[in-house]
């Protein structure tokens, strides 16, 4: 029992960086109708410049975190303009292998910085774990679920109570209207990049910092995670994406735990796939494909 | 105030608008009317940028509009309504009009942050003032979703507005209204138009038409085929041979109002 509920914790708190990934994956797609398969390596060539600078000077974490921060925001804009702004309105599958494309060329380019196979990424605190009663926490994974809260909660925030938000609401909804309403879309589709950049760099840095280490496959990984995580929840659904995340994080510990670290990523493959072929919305996605055929029956 | 010259449309081989020169005065409220296919949503189309123009200009207060994208004609002060609702469901109503205050006042007025990140007091008792133009005071925390056909169509009325335009092209305003609903709209118009804006209506309905236009365009087969007063409109003679077949030569124009 107690290894059940150690599992649990380690996993919600784990899930908590899946779902800000999964976040940034859900956001793009809910606005655009587009997957954007560069978001991991955006992520993964932001933590690379922070390393840079750790390996090479022997600066604060707070200026690598930050570092890290800005290169992802800029990497993302950067996949805007390449794949985004640059292809046609309704060429979704275009954009969607040109994120592809740019997928490859930052990893290319995070090679080309550090060209070792792995490097040590620094960790945030020194003080290691803790316990309370039978449970051990780790403080690496307690700030990684404060992090996630945090941003959940500012997103929230902004989707809801700021004009930029609803004009992203806007254009989830209807993007030519909210053309002729005067929004400026290309302007918010922008700035979305930038979020989700910054919302997947915080999931990233916290990852990372966890893990003490960074390979160029981190863009990879991140990619799996936060697709496996966004679809399970439900295409462009963001209650979903954290529903998402939390879950994939605790299958993956108990299976971790129970079956073996080999199985933590297979049983994830599994759950994926009967989540699709039983409930193909995912999780909070069916309310969404409802909408979708009722404004399909309204045209 | 707003002057179209030569505008033609081409969809392949169909010429859904031909060679049309219009130009609306400031502070009128225009019709353009004419029957299915002749051309009056691909007018209002072009108008505001929903597709480039084969030939021909576009001009609003003398500035050329042709090649600028949707939003930056809004901020010009065109701004409109669709034939078939597009509202953004999940909002609610006020949050609808918040989000469509865009004209170039309410920009250079409220600073980058403010205006994104919260609602000075004005944008609010301009949306409250709205909400009471459209009837819908009471709705304001409703889902646009949730609203009734009739509600929904006033909000998109009030969400046009909300940009404060100054020519405000209505494509069908009337579609599916009853006869009380059409009468509270036309009045509506009319008080919209008080307050300063220029109002292009495109209609089928010729109760509403008849009742609160000044000027009425008619459109056929992508032509203008004649330009006047109401009255003038009705008794045109080639008015009447589009609307009900050459041999019409008594009764005016479809709809029955005349």
């Amino acid at each position: 029992m107690i290894d059940f509920v150690q599992n649990t914790v380690d996993g919600i708190m784990f899930g908590s960086s899946y779902a800000l990934l999964a976040i940034g994956f859900t956001i793009v797609f809910g606005v655009m109708r587009r997957l954007n398969l560069a978001f991991g390596a955006t992520i993964m060539l932001g933590a690379y410049a922070g390393t840079w600078l750790h390996v090479h000077y022997q600066v604060n974490v707070l200026v690598i975190a930050l570092t890290t921060l800005a290169c992802t925001v800029l990497a993302g804009i950067y996949v805007e303009r390449l794949c985004f702004r640059a292809v046609r309105r309704d060429a979704a599958l275009a954009s969607m292998v040109s994120s592809f494309v740019i997928w490859m060329q930052l990893e290319e380019v995070a090679v080309h910085l550090l060209p070792e196979r792995t490097y040590p990424f620094p960790s945030l605190f020194v003080a290691g774990s803790f316990e309370i009663g039978p449970f051990l926490f780790r403080a690496e994974q307690i700030t990684m679920l404060l992090l996630a809260v945090v941003m959940v909660g500012a997103l929230h925030l902004l989707l809801h109570r700021t004009r930029y938000g609803l004009a992203l609401r806007a254009m989830s909804e209807n993007p030519q209207a909210a053309g002729y309403m005067g929004i400026h879309t290309e302007w918010v589709m922008l700035c979305a990049f930038a979020l989700v950049s910054l919302v997947g760099g915080v999931a990233g840095y916290a990852i990372l910092a966890t893990d003490e280490q960074i390979t160029p496959y981190f863009g990879l990984w991140a990619t799996f995670k936060g697709l496996i995580a966004m679809m399970l929840g439900g295409m462009g659904s963001l209650p979903g994406a954290i529903v998402g995340g939390l879950v994939l994080g605790m299958v993956e510990a108990h299976s971790q735990w129970y079956l073996g670290n080999e199985y933590k990523d297979l049983s994830a493959y599994v759950l994926l796939f009967a989540m699709l072929v039983l409930r193909p919305g995912g999780f909070m996605g069916q309310r969404i494909l409802s909408r979708e055929e009722l404004a399909f029956r309204r045209v | 105030m707003l002057e179209l010259q030569g505008l033609t449309k081409h969809f392949g081989g169909v010429k859904a608008l031909n060679e049309l020169d219009l130009t609306v005065e400031e502070g009128g409220i225009i019709g353009l009317i004419g029957p299915n296919g002749s051309g009056k949503s691909t007018a209002i189309n072009l108008i505001c940028g929903v597709y480039g123009e084969t030939a021909g200009t576009v001009h609003f207060r003398g500035v050329l509009m042709n090649g600028k994208p949707p939003h930056q004609r809004l901020r010009a002060g065109i701004a409109r309504t669709f034939q078939n609702i597009r509202l953004f469901p999940e909002l609610t109503v006020w949050q609808n009009l918040w989000v469509a205050q865009n004209s170039p006042q309410d920009i250079s007025r409220q600073r980058f942050l403010p205006r994104w990140f919260g609602t000075t007091r004005q944008a609010r008792k301009e949306i409250a003032d709205l909400l009471e133009l459209a009837d819908l005071a009471h709705k304001g925390d409703e889902l646009a979703s949730n609203l009734a056909f009739g509600e929904q169509r006033r909000l998109e009325f009030a969400r046009a507005a909300a940009a404060r335009p100054l020519l405000l092209l209505l494509d069908e305003p009337a579609a599916g209204m009853s006869r009380q609903e059409i009468d509270d709209l036309g009045q509506r118009i009319r008080r919209l138009r008080d307050s300063g804006v220029t109002i292009l209506l495109v209609e089928h309905m010729m109760e509403l038409v008849m009742g609160v236009t000044e000027q009425i365009a008619v459109l056929n087969f992508g032509h203008r085929i004649a330009f006047g007063t109401p009255g003038e409109v009705q008794s045109d003679r080639a008015v009447q041979e589009a609307y009900l077949g050459t041999d019409a030569t008594e009764s005016g124009p479809a709809g029955g109002s005349a």
